[in-house]
């Protein structure tokens, strides 16, 4: 009986480790055959199969055309609500992370606090495409590592607009708006009762006051004359008090406070809101739902204008082994090829100055919005408390300010302290 | 009387049991729906309850377009040998443990214990490290390993509290007929033991079918599971629907298969009557 016991637990081990090896074998084969292809791996996220395919077709043509012998492979992660960082860092940390990879600004201090991220400063001034990008935007890069220096290679960005629906406005009679006073008298007028049973079926504005909402609420703030370095100004607390009164006015859901990403896209689509405020990654859903029963106008201008810029870049890492063939795969994402492929499909605003003169995007006009609106946007100060700022406290103190648990000035403080604190 | 009786019977066992059903089917039947309503009916203005132009084009594209059978292979591949893994082990280790008065068990027992006490993102970093030393990173085997770090402990004190309400009796009485210890724990012991041992096997394959977080660790685009895959139809500016609900719906049929079988052994109650007087 001990025998068979002996084999089993054998047997058992054998197989695993058959299996194990195997893995070892092939995994390594890549890396070690040297004179072969250079091997790059970059992880993304796709926000459907469509972009998954897209970036698997820019690989591939990136591993045909480039005469470097460099052979990319692309892992697709899941964006996870912006877990896809943490995995990102999970992986880094644990000496196992990829080459490069699809990023977000925010998590730039993290990585660079351990070292994890390469400096891109050299191969920048050396680049002859360098000036294809405009300098605002290494800026912007510089900015968000905290440094002189810049980590992370700039590759599209979004910016924030408010989307409409024409035959809404028509119905209420009413003009797309100029300035910031006319939009909130928008969002009351478009706020409609439409069958008339007593319950208003049509509200003029779809808010965001879950997590994320910080970025169409910056517009707000600035409007009035505020602005980030300091949420407790007059300016800025009486653009928090405009944001509040939307809601109590319900000139918005009444599910406003929890309503994500998902919820003012669905509430727009259907028929619910009359505005709502994205960027053009949701053009082509917009699109296919409305066809041309949606339009887009940039936030207007109050005292000051402001609009957020989301982004998305690529990184490198310092672990990455073979430096130069990974900036070659970031400069064909950001200038080459791969930035008119993925801007064309995703929607997004190219951040190369000749893919923006391409006609497919002077003739979208989402993406002349986004143009128009480029001038205002910028992103909110990234510091240590941000992440935490953005996930927690923003949704909470706006949450409580818009059940009436604290005014615009309570909520402004407290805002104030959970980003700038000590 | 008889008729009062029945009434009595309807409004407070048939109505709330029909309520609570109906609470707990709602969700699948909503994500079923779901997966078969056309995009313009799932972002349509109104919200029906059936769809008025059924399609599946939503499962032809999760399995032409997406792929998704080599997810489901990978899931299968991954949840049967973690299950096959930890029960062989746990059963050892449990029988041990209910049988043997050793120097050190009960600190044995309470140190599996702890181990469940960790957050299991405590332990990404470590194994993740541990496992890409070890060249079985991305390989299903990672998966497998990491998640017997969690079932084992835990199938181990559930086996242990069943073993030890097994009478001593049942293995004396095959020992007295002249079987070893193992003879007695195989022939007797085990079939005794199928119950708990589909029980436990349930949910060591439930746990190690739905898990995310090693599983988006420990795998790439060859080794990818089911939950990562759902996942990755949840974009940064938009969720597939109607695919994550087609794929949600696929995912649920081997379990509930799983459960239909698990369900006739568990009640067969092997153990009535395995003492005679």
């Amino acid at each position: 009986m001990k025998k068979t016991a002996i084999f089993f637990l054998t047997a058992i081990f054998l197989v695993f480790s058959a299996i194990g090896c195997k893995k070892k074998d092939e995994e390594s084969s890549t890396i070690n055959e040297t004179g072969n292809p250079i091997s790059i791996t970059h992880w993304y996220w796709a926000d459907n199969s469509e972009y998954s395919a897209k970036m698997q077709e820019i690989v591939n043509d990136f591993n045909e055309e480039n005469q470097q012998n460099i052979k990319v492979t692309a892992e697709e992660y899941p964006w996870d609500g912006g877990g896809y960082s943490e995995t990102l860092f999970t992986a880094a940390m644990g000496g196992g992370g990829p080459d490069t990879a699809a990023w977000k600004l925010t998590s730039t201090p993290l990585f660079i606090a351990n070292n994890l991220l390469a400096v891109l400063d050299g191969y920048i001034d050396n680049w002859q495409d360098k000036d294809d990008i405009e300098s605002s935007l290494y800026d912007v890069m510089r900015e968000a590592s905290g440094t002189d220096s810049i980590y992370v290679m700039p590759w599209n960005t979004q910016v924030l607009y408010v989307y409409y629906r024409p035959s809404m406005f028509k119905e209420a009679n009413v003009a797309v708006p100029e300035t910031y006073e006319q939009f909130l008298e928008a969002c009351r007028k478009l706020t409609r009762d439409t069958d008339n049973n007593g319950t208003t079926d049509v509200y003029g504005f779809g808010m965001r006051g879950a997590k994320g909402g910080q970025e169409p609420w910056g517009s707000f703030i600035w409007a009035r004359g505020g602005d980030f370095s300091d949420f407790t100004t007059p300016q800025a607390v009486s653009g928090m008090q405009d944001f509040i009164n939307l809601y109590k006015n319900k000139y918005v859901p009444p599910t406003a406070p929890t309503d994500g990403f998902n919820e003012i896209i669905a509430n727009f689509k259907s028929g619910r809101t009359a505005m709502t405020i994205h960027h053009i990654g949701s053009s082509s859903g917009m699109v296919e739902t409305f066809g041309d029963d949606v339009d887009a106008f940039p936030f207007p201008a109050g005292v000051k204008q402001w609009t957020s810029m989301g982004d998305t870049e690529n990184v490198m890492f310092e672990a990455c082994d073979n430096k130069d063939a990974a900036f070659e795969w970031l400069a064909y994402l950001a200038t080459g090829k791969g930035q008119e492929k993925w801007c064309i499909t995703t929607g997004n605003v190219p951040v190369s100055k000749r893919v923006q003169a391409m006609p497919e995007f002077q003739e979208n006009k989402f993406m002349k919005v986004s143009i128009q609106g480029a001038p205002h946007a910028g992103i909110f100060p990234i510091l240590d408390t941000t992440t935490e700022w953005i996930n927690t406290i923003w949704p909470n103190t706006v949450a409580a300010a818009l059940a009436g648990q604290k005014t615009a000035a309570q909520a402004m403080q407290d805002l104030q302290n959970g980003l700038y604190e000590d | 009387m008889g008729k009062e009786k029945a009434y009595k019977r309807i409004l407070f066992l048939f109505l709330p049991l029909i309520l609570i059903l109906l609470f707990l089917i709602f969700p699948f039947y909503w994500t079923f729906v779901t997966s078969i309503k056309p995009e313009t009916e799932l972002y349509g203005k109104s919200v029906t309850y059936w769809p008025r132009d059924v399609t599946f084009q939503a499962y032809r594209s999760l399995f032409i377009d997406y792929n998704f059978i080599k997810p489901m292979k990978n899931s299968f591949i991954v949840a049967m040998s973690t299950t096959a893994l930890t029960l062989f082990v746990a059963t050892l280790a449990a029988y041990a443990f209910s049988r043997y008065r050793f120097r050190g068990r009960r600190a044995f027992m309470i140190l599996f214990l702890t181990n469940n006490m960790f957050p299991t993102v405590l332990l990404l970093i470590p194994l993740y490290a541990i496992m890409r030393r070890l060249g079985i990173l991305y390989t299903p085997l990672a998966l497998i390993l990491s998640y017997t770090t969690f079932t084992i402990p835990f199938s181990v004190w559930l086996l242990n509290g069943y073993l030890s309400d097994m009478p001593m009796s049942l293995e004396e009485a095959a020992m007295v007929d002249g079987a070893n210890r193992a003879q007695a724990f195989i022939r007797i012991i085990l079939p005794v033991l199928v119950p708990c041992l589909v029980a436990t096997g349930v949910y060591i394959f439930m746990t190690s079918w739905n898990e995310y977080t090693f599983a988006v660790m420990f795998t790439n685009e060859r080794s990818r599971t089911i939950p990562v895959s759902l996942k990755n139809l949840i974009g940064q500016l938009g969720v597939q629907w109607d695919l994550l609900t087609a794929g949600g719906i696929i995912t649920i049929i081997p379990v509930c298969v799983m459960f239909f079988f698990a369900q006739r052994r568990l009640v067969e109650g092997l153990t009535a009557g395995a003492v005679k007087g």
